[in-house]
């Protein structure tokens, strides 16, 4: 199947598509069905919008209806009260939506889960009242009518079909945000970040920062479909313009078409709004609430059964039937040879000259609770080594670690790296952009985006594009031999290939150091012997790797030198022949008295 | 000025005895099964709704009907563990948020379609009652219902750590590995549980009957004040819930009077939010908080 | 028939595989260990015997009969007891509490107040601060509690993982000693350890574990002397 004709095919399709929606209003004498198109795709808006900070940086907010609220009164306020155009007060209301989106999120998403969710409804319940209480400004509960004078400076028509052409110019506004964000580091980011937090800071990403942005962006988005609302109903009042139920459509929606896509909210409220608006309709009053008791059913079996969303159906049938519709990505390697960019391992200063220490660590120390859990800790390490990090359990090792990548601060001593003081970075991520990349003791593999998007997520910490970073990951799969298995989610792979996605992961932020916490661990002789010969080829390209291990054999054939720990505090230190014969060392392992001669 | 203080600190405090009732089935869930139920609320509100359709068709007092319901509500909630919980025990934050709150809405708008929007209450001899209490006036069935809080308070209490289910259910919300070890089914303890949980809410419901009006979205508002009660007095613990209600029950009383009565779910909701962000762990503290990503 | 039989278990976390073909047995009345480095594999060894992680293949026996798909409180019933590694006592209970808790099972309950009496003989410290809070106490003091808590379950097999983890060597010494007493009380022992000497010396029956993989196994004092076994921890 080459690569052409599926996107021919698809551009085809979606120019069918784009043609039947420009021209069917034209056609269509019914109101109700041009008024259904005009809610379809409002909900597919405020979905897409939810979506940049629900389901890409997946922070599962349940409070959306403050931004949709402030963007419907601000641009009315300013309506009735200034003259201001609609137009105008609709970006004076994505702005005051975006700066309470700061305030916001600031202090809340330092909760995770169920607690954001649950102080970000608090949230919009608070929004809500306050807006009925400050009659003054609002009216209150008697909400504001805004007079009918048609007019595009007065953004209010007397055809519907005029509204459904903004809303859909809104809604293409919103997939290409969406469509650019997918494809960015900005939106690789956020996945890494909604995957692991952890794991997304050791690649060098500023969590915070990209939570906000992406908070940012979202209420902008929201604030602007509030305003839209308005001018469509004419009328607001705080009950509708805060209403929870709305939060919580903003949230269903896209989940059950299918969270974090693009495509996902554009589906969801593709088939649930007609199905809404028709038993609307149909019903009228009575079985008031047979929508959302369907939403409600809908959402528990498909969080519980297909947590991604009804696009994954679509997804798996459409391959079958007509897979140049929805192609796999990248079946086959591309005809053009591809460029080295990565394969130059041109950052790295070539061996001879910069010689030397390339981090050292002096009396380090750090406590737990009064308890010393690493104490007066002090080594070098040159570059291009390999230096082995061993010791019984609880020794410390991995604690160094984390204090050494700035996930713990230190209580004394230092770390030096490129002869900067790195320990008191209060970051994680700036250590990383540094230079100092790391693996996890209990691997993070990003469990619902591929392992070559894995590895692209690493990859744009350098790469400012979409197609260098994906250049750059095709070079480093092939490097660790995860090329063939470059589409398989990271939830599905086995833990040798877990082992090895961290590594590159780590590897495609264009390291000079790389610490390697217990690799090893959990691989059978043949994939440790594989493990231990792409270190070393890892190494031989000019990175120097820090390395705990327990399973010896490796460590001790691997490792130039060795550092011990026991209890906290560095027992040893010399070549592997050295230190196996040191009766501390072997004291600590096997316990007292055990020496042999 | 004493006396409104005083009369406010009544009226404060027998209001946050519901409040504390409503919250400890909540608390008591999250500390064993470690599941927030966003859900909890609806199943107040099926417990008020089936108190007043009792009443209303069969005459039964909801003091009486409690005893009908409470145990009913506590099969029911096993039925939910099993259907709805046990899936989405080990399952991602999205799952458990949304199937719960899925559930909240299947309830919520059940009742819509059932019952309608309108507002249900009844009234029975003792529904305005007063009591005089050295020219204080209590309300009965508030009263009423605060000394069932204390009472449950203390039941459950002594349940925890008399009974060897009761230890059982400690030593899960502790350590859920360790209980295993020692030959707890943990399955068995989290249906309990929930039920217990879930049967409280079927207690609470019949005693505010005499107080409240019922109708299908009266679970979300109380189901709001369940989650501040239970983040303020700290997750997992009984006696942070009776307190945390006893806290937002004086805090209403109070802005109601000196500020304004419309502003007092903002106010409380205002307090849960810096809770949360301050001092996650509440009052007394949570068993377990991290896990949950409090952090 | 032993009390214990391990065949060809393989464990798997998620996708990782965490043990491979481990067969081992356990004969009444003996001390038997498994000794290996750090991610051996030793603690899933024990958790898979108390159910906590279930074995994608092969069988376990005890007591002859098979306890392969049994749920983690029917082993402990059947006298399966576990000591976890860092003892895991209830945080917020009290010592009696904990051992309270000991004796959970329907068949323990009814001599509860028998065995308590011969626990707090064995461990007097454990008597006086009965009411003490268990974050209150010394590590070796915790042990002792997490030791008592188990034989209050009536154990048939008393698994032990890791005991001396975090302990002074003196305390060490009292640990193993007491595990001896135990055992010459009639109570079979499966002692997982790091601590390689002195658990040796005191087994009956040894395997050493290295990657998920039994290596070695023989008496005590056979495996003590093993040059592997230098090789397993040391790597040269």
């Amino acid at each position: 199947m080459k690569k052409g004709n599926g996107a021919g095919l698809r551009w085809g399709v979606l120019l069918v598509l784009a043609g039947i929606l420009l021209v069917y209003p034209l056609v269509e004498r019914n109101a109700f069905y041009i008024h259904l198109l005009v809610m379809i795709f409002f909900y597919i808006f405020l979905g897409l919008g939810w979506n940049v900070v629900g389901g890409f940086a997946g922070q599962l907010s349940l409070g959306h209806t403050v931004f949709y609220g402030i963007g419907a009164y601000t641009s009315t306020l300013l309506f009735i009260n200034l003259g201001v155009s609609p137009w105008l007060g609709m970006f004076v209301g994505g702005i005051l939506a975006t700066l309470t989106s700061v305030v916001i999120g600031v202090p809340c998403f330092r909760l995770h889960g169920p607690f954001f969710a649950m102080s970000t409804l608090a949230l919009g319940e608070v929004f809500r009242i306050l807006a009925t209480y400050w009659r003054d400004l609002t009216q209150g509960a008697m909400g504001i009518s805004i007079p009918v004078k048609f007019g595009w400076r007065n953004f209010i028509f007397e055809e519907k079909a005029v509204y459904y052409y903004v809303i859909l110019a809104f809604t293409v506004v919103a997939l290409g945000v969406s469509y650019w964000i997918h494809r960015s580091r900005f939106g690789s980011n956020l996945v890494a970040l909604r995957e692991d937090e952890e794991a997304a800071e050791s690649l060098g990403i500023n969590v915070p920062r990209n939570k906000l942005w992406a908070i940012m962006i979202s209420a902008f988005l929201t604030a602007l479909g509030g305003t839209f609302s308005a001018q469509y109903v004419l009328f607001i009042d705080p009950d509708a313009e805060f209403s929870v139920g709305l939060s919580l459509l903003m949230a269903i929606l896209p989940i059950l078409g299918g969270v974090g896509t693009v495509w996902g909210p554009v589906i969801g409220a593709a088939v649930l709004v007609p199905l809404q608006e028709g038993l609307r309709a149909w019903l009228g009053s009575s079985l008031h609430g047979l929508h959302l008791f369907i939403y409600g059913g809908l959402l528990i079996l498909v969080v519980t059964f297909l947590p991604r969303g009804i696009l994954e159906w679509i997804q798996a049938w459409g391959r079958k039937a007509i897979p140049s519709l929805f192609p796999t990505p990248l079946l086959e390697k591309p005809a053009v040879p591809r460029s080295n960019h990565f394969m130059a391992w041109s950052w790295l200063t070539p061996k001879g000259t910069g010689d030397g220490t390339l981090m050292e660590v002096k009396d380090l120390h750090k406590n737990f609770g009064g308890l010393a859990a690493i104490r007066q800790v002090s080594f070098q390490i040159q570059r291009g080594e390999i230096l082995g990090l061993i010791g019984p359990n609880g020794a410390g090792k991995t604690t160094l670690f984390n204090v050494i990548s700035g996930f713990y601060r230190p209580d004394g001593g230092k770390v030096i790296y490129h002869g900067e003081m790195i320990s008191s970075l209060h970051s994680a991520y700036l250590i990383c952009r540094r230079g100092m990349g790391r693996t996890f003791q209990l691997v993070k593999p990003f469990p619902s985006i591929s392992v070559l998007e894995n590895v692209m997520t690493g990859a744009f910490l350098r790469a400012k594009a979409h197609a260098a970073a994906q250049e750059d990951g095709l070079e480093i799969l092939e490097l660790v031999g995860l090329y063939g298995i470059r589409n398989t989610l990271g939830k599905s792979l086995t833990i040798s290939d877990r082992k090895r996605l961290e590594l590159a992961r780590a590897l495609a932020t264009r390291p000079d150091l790389l610490l390697l916490d217990e690799i090893m661990a959990g691989l059978n002789p043949k994939e440790t012997a594989e493990a231990i010969n792409l270190i070393r080829k890892i190494r031989d390209h000019g990175i120097t790797i820090l390395i705990i291990e327990h399973v010896m054999q490796a460590v001790m054939s691997l490792s130039d030198r060795i550092v011990i720990l026991h209890h906290g505090e560095k027992i040893g230190e010399g070549t592997p022949r050295e230190v196996a014969a040191d009766e501390k060392v072997i004291k600590a392992y096997l316990g007292e008295e055990y020496v042999l001669t | 000025m004493l006396e409104t203080i005083l009369q406010l600190a009544i009226n404060g405090l027998t209001l946050g005895g519901i409040y504390a009732l409503i919250a400890i089935g909540l608390t008591l869930i999250f500390g064993v099964v470690r599941i927030i139920n966003f859900a909890q609320g609806e199943f107040l509100m099926i417990g008020m709704f089936a108190t007043f359709w009792i009443f209303s068709l069969l005459k039964i007092d909801p003091y009486i009907a409690l005893f009908i319901f409470t145990p009913l509500l506590f099969l029911l909630g096993m039925g939910t563990e099993r259907l709805i919980i046990k899936p989405i025990l080990n399952a991602p934050p999205i799952a458990q948020i949304f199937s719960t709150f899925g559930l909240s809405i299947v309830l919520q708008n059940g009742a819509l379609m059932f019952w309608k929007s309108d507002y249900r209450s009844l009234e029975t001899a003792y529904s305005n009652a007063v009591i005089n209490w050295a020219g204080l006036m209590i309300n009965v069935p508030r009263l009423v219902a605060f000394l069932v809080a204390v009472g449950i308070v203390i039941l459950l209490y002594l349940f925890l750590q008399k009974t060897y289910l009761g230890k059982a259910m400690n030593a899960v919300a502790q350590d859920r590995d360790a209980a295993q070890l020692m030959g707890v089914d943990i399955n068995k303890i989290y249906m309990v549980a929930f039920g217990v949980g879930i049967g409280l809410e079927g207690l609470a419901g019949a005693l505010i009957m005499p107080i409240y009006a019922t109708y299908p979205t009266v679970g979300f508002t109380f189901g709001l004040i369940a989650f501040v009660v239970v983040v303020l007095g700290g997750l997992g613990n009984m006696i942070g819930a009776f307190l945390g209600g006893l806290i937002i029950g004086l805090v209403e009383s109070f802005s109601g009077f000196y500020i304004s009565p419309e502003l007092n779910t903002a106010i409380y909701f205002l307090i849960f939010v810096l809770v949360l962000i301050i001092r996650p762990s509440g009052l007394m503290g949570i068993v377990g908080a991290e896990e949950m990503g409090l952090k | 028939m032993s009390l214990l039989e391990v065949e060809k278990m393989d464990v798997f976390y998620g996708d990782v595989q965490a043990l491979r073909q481990v067969s081992l047995k356990v004969e009444e009345g003996e001390i038997a260990s498994i000794v290996g480095g750090n991610g051996a594999g030793k603690t899933t060894v024990l958790r898979t015997l108390s159910g906590l992680l279930t074995a994608s293949s092969g069988h376990i026996q005890f007591l002859g009969g098979d306890m392969t798909q049994s749920p983690p409180h029917r082993r402990v019933e059947m006298g399966l007891i576990q000591i976890p590694e860092a003892r895991r006592l209830f945080p917020y209970m009290t010592v009696s509490g904990n051992l309270d808790m000991g004796s959970y099972t329907p068949r323990a309950r009814k001599d509860k107040e028998k065995v308590l009496k011969e626990i707090y003989h064995l461990f007097p410290i454990l008597q006086e601060r009965r009411n003490q809070i268990t974050q209150t106490l010394s590590g070796g003091e915790q042990q002792m509690l997490a030791i008592g808590r188990g034989l209050m379950a009536l154990p048939k097999l008393l698994m032990l993982d890791e005991p001396s983890l975090g302990l002074a060597p003196i305390v060490v010494k009292m640990i193993f000693e007491t595990v001896r007493r135990i055992n010459s009380r009639g109570i079979t022992i499966l002692l997982v350890e790091q601590n390689v000497k002195q658990c040796l010396e005191l087994s009956h029956r040894s395997y050493v574990l290295e990657n998920g993989q039994i290596v070695l196994h023989g008496t005590g004092e056979e495996v003590l002397k093993n040059e592997h076994l230098r090789k397993a921890y040391l790597g040269l």
